[in-house]
């Protein structure tokens, strides 16, 4: 097998099981007990998004792509997870992060989430040009991305929920500018960042 | 020729087992920055025990005695399960992955009852935590076993591990990911390795393993120990030959089997050496956790099964 053959083959497996890999981070992201680990596995998770575009890019030869799979790079896997590091630096907030179930509770959660898009996807994917496990992973981030903001008190991590249901676009940097500036306003008012003791301000 | 290379690669679980946890004792007092001791020092531990006086506690039924020696016999049937150098082992047509798990079972029933016949409030402590941590792990073991086994359509381990070799190593494929992520939690529960249990401890709150072995001596003693390495090297055989069994030897030949041999020993070195990096990089977790980490084995366990319906690879 000469290199172009093997790069060839590559872009091809990349395309078909870095889905497997996204299915791995979501579980992993669910059972996550620390703030830093978080940020570690979104920024894991982006690269292999930013893996599976230039996959696309490579099969399909388009230009748009790689600029695509470039700004997924800057943005999500390098520009993201260092300002998140910096904003639990600035906040400093409590390492070990409070949620509303217990770690295998989230995973079990995640893993009927993956089923459900699995379900959902079924009767659509024979008729896209995509891989159904691509159209699948799609989904269950999205899913995923909404239980985690759901099932987590700390503000911090509903910013990382949201980036993970939000995915490629770019209009997220605004939710982030305007999110990051929520938590010191969180924070500045009540001294913490647990959401829910925001209840107490029902009259 | 080939029931020679079948007994050869039990043989070789068995009698190169504790040679494993001596790597993997070496390795970690190497990332302590201290020279440890030699990585024979386990064979030298066992070959002392074994010249010593057996001391059995006053109160003490036979069971006391036999216990260890039950321990042992059936965690080296085990490994006759296990394919190591050929897709194939000695037992490979008759057992399958129903019996492995029965006969690690086994040998468990006899390792507490031992522990609790000894009369000590150690033993009985001990052995009711290694019920508890087996009884949880034991549903995702056999999860990830079947998730594999569907996969094969084979439920004997030689059979999943020939029809592995015949798959492409580049494809990833969803089921086998997560039945590795499942079995490999379930190996250091089962092993009882950190963050489940201290295998170096004999802190009276945290430890297992060790408080049901606290009063056995001499020759029970040097059984257990021998059959605890045992069952590290077996269950890491059992990952290397289901999961990644590329290298093995297609035939009987002697380069073949040269070859295997020498992947094999790469394999489970590097295996040894990454048990000891994650040892050296977390705390033991508290015991109130273990039942949550191994509930997140078997939701991955769980998903691998209902992959194979879905996804089909």
């Amino acid at each position: 097998m000469n290199p172009i053959e093997l790069v060839h083959f590559a872009a091809g497996k990349a395309l078909s099981s870095s889905a497997v890999f996204l299915f791995l981070t979501v579980l992993l992201l669910a059972a996550s007990r620390r703030i830093s680990n978080s940020i570690i596995l979104f920024a894991l998770q982006s690269a292999i998004i930013t893996a599976q575009v230039m996959a696309t890019a490579y099969t399909e030869k388009s230009a748009e792509a790689w600029i695509v799979a470039l700004m997924l790079f800057t943005l999500k896997v390098v520009a993201l997870p260092s300002a998140l590091i910096w904003l639990v630096k600035l906040l400093k907030a409590q390492r070990a992060m409070r949620t509303s179930v217990s770690s295998a509770k989230g995973v079990f959660i995640a893993v009927l989430m993956i089923f459900l898009s699995y379900v959902a996807v079924q009767p659509y994917a024979r008729e896209s040009r995509v891989a159904e496990d691509t159209l699948v992973a799609a989904v269950a981030l999205i899913l995923t991305g909404a239980f985690l903001m759901v099932s987590h008190r700390m503000a911090l991590m509903q910013i990382i929920g949201l980036v993970i249901e939000i995915g490629v676009f770019f209009d997220f940097l605004m939710g982030i500018l305007i999110m990051g500036i929520f938590a010191f306003r969180i924070r500045d008012t009540f001294e913490h960042l647990d959401v829910t003791r925001l209840r107490r301000l029902r009259g | 020729m080939t029931i020679l290379i079948y007994i050869l690669q039990a043989l070789m679980i068995i009698v190169g087992a504790p040679l494993l946890g001596g790597i993997v004792g070496k390795a970690k007092a190497r990332l302590q920055r201290r020279q440890g001791a030699s990585i024979w020092r386990p064979f030298q531990d066992i070959g002392k025990l074994f010249r010593k006086e057996d001391m059995v506690p006053p109160l003490a039924s036979p069971v006391f005695r036999a216990a260890p020696r039950a321990v042992f016999c059936a965690t080296a049937a085990a490994a006759l399960l296990i394919p190591v150098l050929r897709p194939a082992a000695l037992l490979g047509g008759s057992g399958d992955i129903i019996l492995f798990v029965a006969l690690l079972a086994l040998a468990r029933f006899f390792l507490v009852l031992g522990a609790m016949d000894g009369g000590g409030a150690f033993g009985g402590m001990g052995g009711s935590r290694e019920v508890l941590v087996s009884a949880l792990a034991e549903a995702p073991f056999l999860l990830g076993l079947t998730a594999i086994s569907i996969l094969a359509h084979s439920t004997q381990l030689a059979g999943i591990a020939e029809w592995t070799l015949r798959q492409n190593f580049f494809d990833v494929s969803a089921v086998r990911l997560l039945a590795f992520s499942t079995l490999a939690m379930v190996a250091i529960a089962e092993t009882g390795r950190l963050p489940v249990d201290n295998p170096s401890t004999h802190l009276e709150l945290t430890m297992i393993h060790e408080a049901m072995v606290l009063e056995h001596s001499g020759p029970s003693l040097a059984f257990l120990e021998w059959a605890s390495s045992i069952k590290l090297g077996l269950i890491l055989s059992l990952l290397v030959g289901l999961i990644l069994p590329w290298g093995m030897a297609t035939d009987s030949s002697l380069a073949a089997m040269a070859l295997a041999l020498a992947a094999y020993l790469a394999k489970m070195l590097t295996l040894a050496v990454v048990l000891a990096v994650v040892e050296s990089s977390i705390a033991k977790m508290r015991m109130y956790a273990v039942p949550d980490f191994l509930g997140i084995a078997a939701a991955t366990g769980v998903l691998a099964v209902v992959f194979t319906v879905f996804g089909g690879r």
